[in-house]
């Protein structure tokens, strides 16, 4: 595993762990989730044998993967203190501006034009944190809103369904691996995610996002500029809420005002789910990716089991409490 | 936001210095410049009828901001407020079907009651963080709701809508009417009630009220409960308005909430927040829409101004007090 | 005042029986917080109308026992029974309900509560109403009854200065006439007028039949308001004394007991040095400091001594950069600075240890390793693993020469005990050629070996050339290691004492504002 952030100490209870509990204890917290989605597998094969398939598998992962795209911004935004509730109109103004730019500047500027963009909605959102005191979920909010009216003053009447095609084969063409269908964007976002994952264990500024998140009081008297590295946080948060956005255009094949909406929430549940602290100072790309796997396969297991997307809901809900329950309680243990 | 000056012996009088202290003073400014530029942009305004749709407009969106205002006192936010609304909206309107009217408003701010416990039980005795809680919530209060009723609907009678969203009396919409019993009834509790007192000590320092021998977590429980009430209550009256229940009508105020909390200069770590405040904050925001549709503006923009308006409030005494220490530096 | 020796400390007693009499009886309470030891089996008993002291050095668990006596904490084992009524609950409610109160050390007002409410509102319960016109009377009428007419029942309790805070704090605890009152280092920010209205404050209730416990580490106040007391060191009771039968030296070798008894090296002598002065600050002025003018040269220790709240932290902060501050002349390390941020003081060669290790020091989810590099990690350059493996020889260094018990770099601060803890956020700043260190009263509860080795890491960073600016509660520290002390009273500089004007006595006096005999206070303009 690549998180150094994981290594978990045992402390009081060492006089009676055996060995199989000092294994557990010592696993990193983002392998949580992907043992949990393996037993979910391992289940969903149990009411229907054929979800113990590599198709089923590859399935559920490429649609987690789209949701984990959507939430690895919110992991970096989560690690440093706060939390960023603007991801779901910057995904939307993102796929916005990369449509209306491809006709004048082409796929390249198109990009650039929307990555820009992102990088200053995160900036705004980090000087505001930082340098104006505003909390984290006040500011995102009140971006979110921004941002909502501005699509709806800009893109209201455009034509916006000419998605390029190179984009399209980045993301939704299937290609064959070992007899294996797979969306080209699950390695994609494989990619995104190495990394991401490499930038926070292994740079300063990754481990001083963790810092920062974890004591920020202390940051700031070891001579860390914490203003500068929040505003980056949130920068690296949106410019990767971004490139999600791009990644939906090509795989959806359309583009709204309102195609963020469900990253609300969502984009904050993987990340909890995938062992990250609200409060700060804990998470981890791939514990993103596992939240994501894991709310994927309860989405389709509820599928399967024809539940509807209402019931689908209700256990993310409850998948969640169960999660910060437990973590709370390890970590006052 | 004001420079150090010798104040007055009225300016200090009990009411103003509680305003004050709670960060009022900004949003009740706020609202008396925009009613002002409201109301000469658009006379109209202070017509019956006018007055009327405002005042339907702005109450439940009111009554959410309080409710959140309570959570926000103890230090906590609510991201499953819009849920819960949606959600006695949606129980209120179908007990109407069936019910007599008071039976059916226990029902809709019992769903909403069971709801804030849910929420209070574990953020105050398994000491879960609000915000994480909430968000779970939201999802399963969510679900329910739609399981519930999944299209708009429900028994809603023409009289019940006279009842909440008429006229009490030529030029006073009668939910205003109501929204000033609620305002006045929180006063009461949170000013002039040990729970009440209570509820902003705990936002303010729990460790010290626990210290002073008082029970924070039941102060904190309480505050989850009084604040579902109260949403529970604006449900009733979205639902008496729109004369519809609605799974999804809770949904915008979530949102809109949080930002009229932020317009009313509450503190987010918790204690400090004002009632008035609150209320106005929400008018002003509530209205903001209304305005730019009177004065040919695209009314698009008012989600755009009222994020402007959140923020600024923040930010201009900020950079107003960092450049004023720097003019201090450079003369000195 | 001479270092004592390690001869005529008493044994400790094994407690006696409680009179029958006894308002208060303590037996054998024990507390551990996990596998570390706070109190261990402490007996003790009270008389009605008698003051009990319980003395004992930073860390010996006065504070945790008053906690347990006030019910704020729940004891591991033992009994506490207050007029024949065991608590043993953990509950504050219950031990004021029993007639116990208690003015807690870590003040227990809520600040954004007015002075009225936090006086008013602890009684009752929470369903009934309060009035603000009838609490702010009775709060005024309580405190002029009080001798604390000084105080506005209207004034929210984050605006009063610390002493107005802890006079309120205790003003709660005395009113409702209890039977048994913890003061929990009451007079700590408390000039000699506060403590004398404390003291009479005490008789008049000891003269109703109330039994105080009286928690302190100023002995001089003993031998004025102590009938009897109990000495602690590292959570055991040392010894048993009272009215009359002790002297202060007894009381001290028996608080810092054997092991200490020798307990602090000497500094080393200035080295006469080319190098530019570490700090020159002339008029510093900032929120709590009221043009405060400073010298240090390199490798000089200069000691700031003073009361509780008088802009000892402060100070420290402002000559960091994390509060903003202003001086008609400031260098620091030879180069002149205009505004200061804690970024620019760490490139200008600053070291920070602050007061609070677990908020203001250490990220305690984070590895040791990690703790240690915190000022030096670079947004462009490695971090994590790769980093600690590159810096590996610099960290087994700081671990071994500070004798930090941990496990290795990976394992979480958190899970470090105090002394340890406090040493990691000290030794980030050794070896990184830092020309000033400030510390926040580092000593403070830790472990007499701990601290043994924290001095002779002060020690050693004088001998380098490194200033060293050193606030301590301990006013023995001060005068046998600096070089040289200033003393804050008020936000400015009360006296500075060198050579032999530096005792004990001299800066005592001074942080109460009562400049040493025979020499006149130091002008400061």
């Amino acid at each position: 595993m690549t998180t150094t952030t994981a290594i978990q100490t045992v402390d009081d209870t060492r006089t009676r762990v055996t060995n199989l509990a000092r294994i557990v204890s010592r696993m990193p917290r983002s392998a949580w989730p992907l043992l949990v989605f393996v037993a979910l597998f391992l289940i969903g094969g149990l009411i229907r044998p054929g979800l113990l398939s590599i198709d089923s598998l590859i399935g559920t992962a490429t649609f987690a993967m789209i949701l984990a795209i959507a939430s690895f911004g919110q992991t970096a935004a989560v690690i440093q203190g706060g939390v960023d509730l603007s991801v779901p109109n910057t995904i939307a103004f993102s796929a916005l501006t990369f449509l209306t730019l491809i006709g004048p500047l082409g796929p390249l500027g198109g990009l650039i034009g929307a990555l820009l963009g992102g990088l200053a909605i995160g900036l705004m959102n980090g000087v505001i944190v930082a340098k104006l005191g505003l909390t984290p979920i006040v500011t995102t909010i009140a971006m979110n809103g921004l941002l909502f009216g501005v699509l709806l003053l800009t893109f209201k009447n455009s034509e916006l369904t000419v998605i390029p095609h190179l984009l399209t084969q980045l993301t939704a063409t299937k290609f064959s691996l070992f007899g294996v269908k797979i969306a080209a964007v699950l390695p994609l976002g494989l990619l995104l995610m190495i990394v991401l994952q490499l930038i926070l264990s292994y740079t300063g500024w990754g481990r001083s996002l963790f810092l920062v998140g974890s004591a920020p009081e202390a940051a700031k008297l070891a001579g860390q500029p914490v203003d500068r590295i929040r505003i980056a946080g949130y920068a690296l948060s949106s410019v990767i809420a971004a490139i999600a956005g791009i990644v939906l255009v090509g795989f959806y094949a359309q583009a709204s005002a309102t195609m963020g909406a469900d990253y609300l929430l969502g984009s904050v549940a993987a990340v909890l789910v995938g062992g990250a602290s609200i409060a700060g100072g804990r998470g981890s790309m791939v514990g993103t990716f596992g939240g994501a796997l894991v709310l994927g396969q309860v989405a389709t297991l509820v599928a399967v089991a024809n539940l509807g997307s209402n019931i689908q809901q209700l256990i993310y809900g409850a998948i969640v409490l169960v999660v910060i329950a437990l973590y709370s309680r390890r970590a006052r243990d | 936001m004001t420079l150090p000056t010798a104040p007055s012996r009225a300016w200090n009088a009990h009411g103003v210095t509680r305003l004050r202290r709670e960060g009022a003073v900004a949003p009740v400014a706020a609202f008396l410049v925009f009613f002002i530029v409201y109301v000469i942009i658009n006379p109209g305004l202070l017509t019956r009828f006018q007055l009327q749709s405002a005042a339907n407009l702005v109450v439940p969106l009111a009554l959410a901001a309080l409710g959140q205002l309570i959570i926000v006192l103890v230090g906590g936010i609510d991201i499953s407020i819009g849920a819960i609304m949606s959600l006695s909206n949606v129980v209120f309107a179908l007990s109407m079907e069936h019910l007599p009217v008071p039976l059916a408003m226990l029902a809709g701010i019992g769903a909403g009651l069971a709801c804030g416990l849910f929420n209070g039980f574990l953020v105050a005795y398994l000491r879960l963080p609000a915000i994480a809680v909430t968000l779970a919530s939201a999802f399963i209060i969510g679900s329910i709701t739609r399981e519930i009723m999944d299209r708009p609907g429900g028994g809603i009678t023409p009289a019940f809508y006279l009842a909440t969203s008429g006229e009490l009396l030529p030029y006073l919409p009668i939910s205003i009417f109501w929204l000033a019993i609620v305002g006045v009834a929180l006063w009461l509790v949170l000013q002039r009630s040990a729970l009440g007192r209570h509820i902003y000590g705990v936002g303010s320092s729990a460790d010290s009220v626990r210290a002073a021998g008082l029970n924070a977590r039941g102060a904190q429980l309480a505050a989850f409960a009084l604040s579902s009430v109260i949403v529970s209550f604006g449900a009733i009256m979205l639902a008496g308005s729109t004369i519809t229940g609605d799974p999804r009508s809770g949904d915008s105020y979530l949102l809109s909430s949080i930002a009229a909390v932020a317009l009313a200069g509450a503190a987010f770590t918790g204690g400090r927040g004002s009632i008035l405040g609150t209320i106005l904050a929400a008018c002003t925001l509530g209205l903001v829409g209304s305005l730019l549709f009177f004065a040919g503006v695209n009314s698009y923009w008012q989600y755009v101004i009222s994020a402007l308006i959140v923020i600024s409030v923040v930010g201009v005494p900020v950079i107003w007090r960092t450049t004023y220490l720097a003019i201090r530096r450079v003369r000195s | 005042m001479t270092v004592l020796t390690a001869d005529g400390v008493a044994t400790p007693v094994a407690a006696p029986p409680a009179p029958s009499n006894a308002l208060l009886v303590v037996q054998n309470l024990t507390k551990h917080y996990g596998p570390v030891v706070a109190v261990q089996d402490v007996s003790f008993y009270c008389l009605p109308g008698e003051v009990h002291a319980l003395i004992g050095e930073n860390g010996a668990g006065k504070s945790t026992i008053a906690k347990m006596l006030a019910g704020a904490v729940v004891p591991t084992s033992g009994s506490v029974t207050a007029g024949g009524i065991a608590l043993v609950s953990g509950r504050i409610k219950d031990a004021r309900l029993a007639g116990v109160s208690c003015a807690f050390q870590e003040l227990a007002l809520v600040p954004d509560w007015t002075v009225a409410e936090n006086l008013a509102l602890p009684d009752g319960a929470a369903l009934r109403g309060f009035s603000q016109r009838k609490s702010i009377h009775a709060a005024t009428a309580l405190l002029a009854g009080l001798e604390l007419d000084h105080i506005d029942a209207r004034a929210l309790v984050s605006s009063l200065s610390l002493a107005d805070r802890q006079f309120v704090e205790i003003a709660r605890a005395i009113t409702g006439a209890p039977k048994a009152l913890i003061l929990d280092e009451a007079s700590s920010a408390l000039g000699p007028p506060g403590v004398e209205w404390l003291f009479r404050r005490i008789r008049e209730l000891t003269a109703l039949g109330t039994s105080v416990i009286y928690v302190s580490h100023r002995l001089s106040e003993l031998a004025v308001i102590a009938d009897r007391g109990t000495v602690l060191r590292d959570g055991r009771v040392a010894g048993e004394f009272s009215r009359g039968n002790w002297s202060e030296d007894q009381l001290i070798s028996m608080m810092a007991g054997r092991e200490a008894s020798k307990a602090f090296p000497s500094s080393p002598p200035l080295p006469v040095s080319s190098k530019p002065d570490v700090l020159r600050i002339e008029n510093l002025v900032a929120e709590g400091l009221n043009g405060i003018s400073i010298l240090i040269k390199p490798g000089e220790i200069l000691g700031v001594g003073g009361l509780q709240g008088h802009g000892q932290r402060e100070l420290l902060r402002a000559l960091f950069g994390a509060t903003p501050a202003s001086a008609s002349k400031w260098m620091l390390g030879g180069r002149p600075v205009r505004r200061l941020t804690p970024v620019k003081a760490v490139r200008l060669g600053a070291g920070y240890v602050p007061e609070d290790r677990k908020v203001e020091g250490l990220a305690l989810e984070l590895g040791v390793g990690e703790n240690l590099l915190a000022p030096w990690l670079k947004p462009f350059q490695r971090g994590g693993r790769p980093r600690l493996a590159s810096e590996k020889t610099w960290i087994s260094g700081v671990i071994a020469s500070l004798s930090i018990r941990t496990r290795g770099p990976l394992e979480n601060a958190g899970a470090l005990s105090g002394g340890n803890q406090q040493k990691i956020v000290f030794g980030r700043w050794t070896d990184r050629s830092r020309t000033l260190i400030l510390l926040h009263d580092p000593t403070r509860g830790i472990d007499v070996r701990a601290k043994q080795e924290l001095y002779k890491a002060i020690i050693e960073l004088s001998r380098q050339g490194v200033g060293v600016l050193w606030f301590s509660t301990e006013v023995e520290e001060l005068v046998n290691i600096c070089h040289r002390v200033v003393v804050l009273y008020e936000g400015k500089i009360a006296d500075e004492l060198e050579g032999d004007r530096l005792t004990a006595e001299a800066v005592v006096g001074a942080a109460v504002g009562v400049a040493s005999p025979g020499v006149s206070q130091r002008e400061i303009s």
